[in-house]
């Protein structure tokens, strides 16, 4: 068992007068994937926007309550939200690459940080993410091409590659592939199997199998609550919640 | 005469809407048959049949009426022993008869005039006979046919669909074809004026003062009269007082407009955008000739006062003053535009950005500016074309002197202006003075299809990056 790496203590999101999380305490662990599972709206994406504090973005969205990485409070008020991103790195449902080009979609984050002052450490960053995110193969000879030219399978990869090339701790991932095709679906999920390695990985998903497939241990959330927590295994065999079994089982969600 | 006739087909075409909706009802019961169409649909129909042929008829002869009259009067008046020695001639002698006709005539009279002056009432007096008789023919027609396709039960509803689909046919036609006359005049009035000027004078000149320009008939023009024509027509100060007066007006419009844009778009809460952008917007339903008055009262002698406490001689009407009301008159333009693209630039690229660690700031700036970038060129763009053809502020506060300089203190001109100048007053339409507004308006016309055309361009091509 790794160690913590994120821990959430009683966490509340309210959007305007409607409460999105009730009270979750969940603890993630570091270089694991932790899959996040539940019908829509039951606010999965709501719980990993907190970690990295994209719920700011938000005029009405409210957080009450903890959560830490390494035992850092991150809803602290003094803590600079810039630095946080960093180390925690998203990746959308949509891939959302810059209207740019595929090395200024990657070198946009390091450049924004000062990190790679010289055109070359600046290239080796731009080789080493596409290297990590899977894609350098693909697209090594056509570098100044938009990142719009891609596929859809190519975009999320690419928008993976901007997550790691601020070399961060944690990435999430909401729903990554859900506006892909089974082929660009499987790449990802080898790519994410990979990256475990390196980072601490929080992925959203509607898929069981993908869940099943890419993760060591899974949440269930249901209308705002953490129902249920496990490993991976225990959580799709032999649930201990009878909604989880009901949900796992597709009866409903 | 023909308001009481267009009532009368209205009023008679409306009233059948009831007969044909209550006589098919009553052709289904009687007859036991199902109707093609709803019953109104029936009336729907009747109306438009018996409506549009009669007054599209009576649009035409209205169209006709005084052309033929006019050449048949004219031709009297010539059998008389009316001797015209060219078109404009034959024009005055049929005014005279009309006045005549109408009793306002002061002139002398001679047996021709009268005889003809009978004539034209006599002819007056069949046309309009003959016009009633017709459209009573046309629509007593057309209510037969349309009653009787009614009786025979017809696909009424498609039928109407087919008339309306014509109707909306013929509107865009007229727009189109007014757009085509509009052109069309401008680009003959100015040929007229080509064939006097050389295009290259007009074009490369750097001098401009029409008012040298008294040959009355442009057609018998002599040679030495050409030779003063020649630098008369210079089109290179207009075009550089334009371009100068509009760029002092972007210098303004571009930043303020696309800064107050990004601020409404990315800083502004809900609660102060929905009181401060309809109050920009009032910026642009101002009338232009208040501007006018603001920049020539007010901006202008202010700058006079500023530059003399400097030591600089600024005219009272000068480029930068009526730059600078232009400018706050476009500002609306680019902000609003503006506005409109950045807000239309995904959510999902910017909490991209986020997600790396950049700032709002950075976010705006490298991600968000550069998206919107064509769209933001092409409200710039709109806005430069509204300065060009603005005209009002530049005659009150910029002058008419036409000066080549790019002093903004002095005063200088634009076509918009000199158009107005040229036109302003009684004018000889053939005399090249004249003539030339119209070659200025065709110039101007161009640069901002011109303008219009890439400014439409890059909005497109920035609506398919994200569509």
């Amino acid at each position: 068992m790794n160690k913590v790496k994120i821990k959430s203590k009683n966490l509340n999101v309210h959007y305007g007068q409607k409460q999105a999380l009730f009270d979750v305490n969940l603890d993630l662990n570091e270089k694991e994937v932790t899959a996040l599972i539940g019908p829509s709206g039951c606010g999965k994406s709501t719980f990993i926007r907190c970690i990295n504090r994209m719920n700011d973005v938000i005029d009405i969205c409210k957080v009450t309550g903890n959560i830490e990485i390494d035992g850092v409070e991150v809803n602290d008020k003094n803590l600079d939200v810039v630095s946080l991103r960093e180390r925690v790195g998203m990746v959308f449902q949509k891939p959302n690459p810059f209207p740019k080009s595929i090395y200024e979609n990657i070198s946009y984050g390091p450049k924004i940080h000062g990190k790679g002052d010289t055109k070359s450490e600046l290239d080796e960053i731009v080789e080493n993410s596409l290297k990590k995110s899977a894609l350098w193969e693909e697209v090594k000879d056509r570098l100044d091409e938009p990142g719009t030219s891609l596929s859809g399978g190519q975009q999320q990869r690419l928008c993976i590659a901007r997550a790691i090339s601020v070399n961060p701790e944690v990435i999430l991932m909401d729903e990554p592939c859900s506006a892909l095709d089974p082929i660009a679906t499987a790449k990802i999920e080898e790519l994410i199997d990979d990256l475990k390695k390196t980072y601490t990985i929080v992925i959203v998903t509607h898929s069981m199998a993908q869940a099943v497939r890419v993760s060591q241990k899974t949440g269930f959330f249901h209308l705002g609550k953490l129902i249920e927590v496990g490993k991976t295994e225990k959580i799709f065999k032999n649930p201990d919640n009878k909604m989880t079994q009901d949900y796992i089982t597709g009866r409903f969600g | 005469m023909n308001l009481v006739l267009i009532f009368l087909i209205i009023i008679f075409s409306s009233s059948l809407f009831f007969y044909g909706r209550s006589k098919t009802k009553s052709l289904a019961i009687s007859g036991n048959i199902k109707l093609n169409a709803l019953p109104k649909f029936y009336g729907y129909y009747l109306v438009l049949w018996c409506s549009i042929p009669a007054l599209v008829f009576l649009l035409i002869w209205s169209l006709f009426e005084p052309v033929i009259i006019k050449s048949i009067i004219i031709d009297t008046a010539a059998k008389q022993g009316a001797i015209f020695n060219d078109k404009n001639e034959a024009n005055l002698v049929y005014e005279k008869i009309k006045a005549i006709h109408l009793g306002t005539y002061v002139g002398e009279l001679d047996s021709i005039l009268k005889e003809s002056a009978l004539a034209y009432a006599k002819f007056i007096n069949i046309f309009a006979n003959s016009k009633v008789v017709l459209i009573f023919g046309i629509i007593i027609a057309s209510t037969l046919y349309s009653l009787k396709k009614i009786k025979n039960n017809n696909k009424a509803r498609d039928d109407v669909e087919v008339i309306l689909k014509g109707l909306l046919f013929v509107s865009s036609l007229i727009a189109i074809l007014t757009t085509l006359g509009i052109i069309l005049s401008l680009l003959f009035e100015s040929i007229k004026f080509f064939s006097v000027i050389n295009i290259f004078d007009y074009l490369f000149g750097t001098n401009w003062s029409p008012q040298r320009a008294f040959v009355r008939d442009a057609s018998s023009i002599t040679l030495a009269e050409y030779q003063d024509l020649k630098d008369a027509f210079g089109f290179v100060p207009l075009i550089a007082g334009t371009g100068f007066i509009a760029f002092l007006a972007m210098l303004v419009a571009v930043p303020v407009g696309l800064f107050s844009g990004i601020y409404m778009a990315e800083y502004a809460s809900l609660r102060v955008r929905r009181f401060s952008k309809p109050v920009i917007e009032i910026l642009a339903g101002i009338p232009t000739v208040v501007y006018g008055f603001f920049a020539a009262l007010t901006v202008g002698p202010f700058f006079r006062q500023v530059g003399e406490n400097f030591g600089l001689t600024v005219s009272s009407e000068s480029a930068l003053a009526a730059g600078l009301i232009m400018g706050i008159m476009i500002i609306p333009y680019v902000s609003s535009l503006s506005d409109d693209v950045i807000n239309s630039v995904p959510q999902s690229l910017r909490d991209g950005s986020y997600a790396v660690g950049a700032t709002k700031s950075e976010t705006i700036k490298k991600v968000v500016i550069p998206a919107a970038l064509p769209g933001i060129i092409g409200s710039i763009l709109l806005a430069v074309s509204r300065a060009i053809g603005e005209t009002m502020i530049v005659v009150m506060a910029a002058g008419l002197a036409a000066n080549l300089t790019i002093n903004p203190l002095e005063s200088t001109t634009t076509i918009t202006t000199q158009i107005v100048m040229i036109l302003v007053g009684d004018q000889e339409f053939d005399s090249p003075k004249t003539q030339s507004a119209f070659a200025l308006g065709l110039t101007l016309f161009i640069a901002t299809l011109i303008l219009n055309f890439i400014a439409q361009r890059a909005v497109k091509k920035y609506r398919e990056k994200y569509d």
